[in-house]
């Protein structure tokens, strides 16, 4: 069991922005941005990554967390505590999801939000790594969630597109981008013309354009985020250069907690 | 082009074309792919998009709803996705003459690179395409994904689209939006 550290920390006001890592299409990295991206922002700032991705969950396996008892899904039960299901990992805390099918069917997505509101109360920046989709509520809920969204995209026609879908819903409700982040790039790809044409549909900047790389699957392979299996490799300096451009917003945690409390999900699972 | 129907190998929904592209490399399939869009509110998504093979290699595209033929028929179907995917083998003399038409032809690895983004499933394809198909630097320049981004009125169609069906989806799963 981990220790809650945020309870000494309750009547105090601190500075939270939540980001929701998020592609309408699978395969895009998306687990392995929000790590890079939390590692690289842990240098700096106090970094929760939670994996909302509740019915593909994956990140246990990027973190070594692959045994873990207590995840997402046991709290989103209410068979847990959130403090229960947070691993300090890397520098950060991570909060990982199950894989069973049965503690996804038993996840009430509801709870989501108390979970986030607990969590800023006590962290600077809360990663939330979404859903591939954009056909539940569920998968949804993330965006709706955050403040801001890093749209991570493959550069071809099908991720452009989905990631164009995930620009409106976000706005939609009223969640800004934070930018763009081209990742799995090969050398085949114009990729600074193809980033240049695509900014102008998005909000936010480039982020980054990180090369595919046998490195990374290396890292998943060893069950550790890439910048904790290598560090100095290319793809991670693309990420502490896409962290470098998210600028962290100043919130106040009490008021971001209370948002999350009072955000409208509908009663119904 | 036109196409005689074949033998039905398999029929299914999916988001992905890389499964389409996969499954027929594996299948070593000569014949073709006829990608039906299941977002019909989309621009030329009342179109069909066919994928042809020979032995599991992609040799040509067109597309219905816009009348595309090559590489901008396969930006085309890249941006009408989920599809009704329906897989045919054809008799090799029938392709071949399909194949024969210089408009309709695709460099082999160019629906893996632009529509999937699979590494692994490019290399395969350029490593068995005859090297005759390989592309050639103005295939390259005419690229998928820049023609889909030079398109502002598609863009903006798929745009516009997302926000009416994130706004009805509010309503449906009693989200807050902007406008409520």
């Amino acid at each position: 069991m981990q220790v809650f550290k945020y309870d000494t920390r309750a009547n105090v006001n601190y500075m939270v922005e939540v980001f929701a890592v998020a592609s309408g299409k699978g395969g895009t990295g998306k687990t392995t941005s929000t790590l890079a991206l939390g590692m690289a922002l842990a240098t700096e700032y106090d970094v929760t990554v939670i994996d909302t991705d509740t019915g593909m969950a994956n990140m246990l396996f990027h973190t070594g967390l692959s045994d873990s008892e207590t995840t997402l899904h046991e709290v989103l039960a209410g068979q847990a505590a959130v403090e229960d299901a947070i691993y300090e990992r890397f520098g950060m805390d991570v909060i990982p999801c199950g894989t069973s099918l049965a503690g996804f069917r038993e996840a009430d997505p509801r709870r989501l939000r108390e979970v986030v509101a607990t969590v800023a109360e006590g962290t600077d920046v809360i990663l939330l790594d979404s859903a591939a989709t954009l056909g539940t509520r569920s998968a949804v809920l993330p965006i709706v969630l955050a403040d801001r969204v890093v749209i991570v995209l493959q550069p071809t026609v099908p991720s452009i597109s989905d990631g164009l879908k995930v620009q409106e819903y976000a706005k939609t409700y009223g969640t800004d981008v934070a930018g763009i982040l081209f990742n799995r790039v090969t050398e085949d790809e114009n990729i600074d013309t193809v980033a240049r044409k695509a900014q102008r549909y998005f909000d936010g900047e480039t982020l980054s354009k990180v090369p595919e790389s046998e490195t990374v699957r290396a890292a998943r392979r060893a069950s550790k985020p890439l910048l904790a299996h290598a560090a100095e490799s290319e793809a991670a300096g693309a990420y502490r250069e896409a962290a470098g451009k998210l600028t962290v917003r100043d919130a106040d945690s009490t008021a971001v907690a209370d948002r999350f409390r009072n955000a409208v999900i509908p009663d119904e699972s | 082009m036109n196409l005689p129907q074949g033998e039905l190998l398999r029929r299914r929904v999916l988001e992905d074309v890389g499964t389409v592209l996969r499954t027929a490399f594996e299948r070593e399939l000569t014949g073709y792919a006829r990608l039906e869009s299941q977002d019909t509110l989309l621009l030329d998504a009342d179109g069909v998009g066919v994928l042809t093979f020979e032995d599991g290699i992609p040799v040509a595209a067109y597309h219905t709803g816009s009348d595309a033929a090559g590489t901008e028929a396969v930006t085309d179907i890249g941006s009408t996705g989920p599809y009704r995917l329906e897989l045919y083998e054809l008799d090799e003399e029938i392709t071949e003459q399909i194949h024969d038409d210089e408009s309709l032809q695709i460099p082999p690895a160019l629906p893996a690179r632009q529509l999937s983004g699979e590494t692994e499933l490019v290399d395969q394809i350029r490593e068995r395409a005859p090297e005759t198909w390989q592309e050639t630097t103005s295939d390259t320049s005419l690229d998928a994904v820049e023609q889909f981004l030079d398109d502002e009125q598609k863009v903006e169609a798929i745009r516009d689209h997302a926000r009416s069906e994130a706004q009805s989806r509010a309503d449906e799963w009693q989200f807050p939006t902007d406008q409520t």
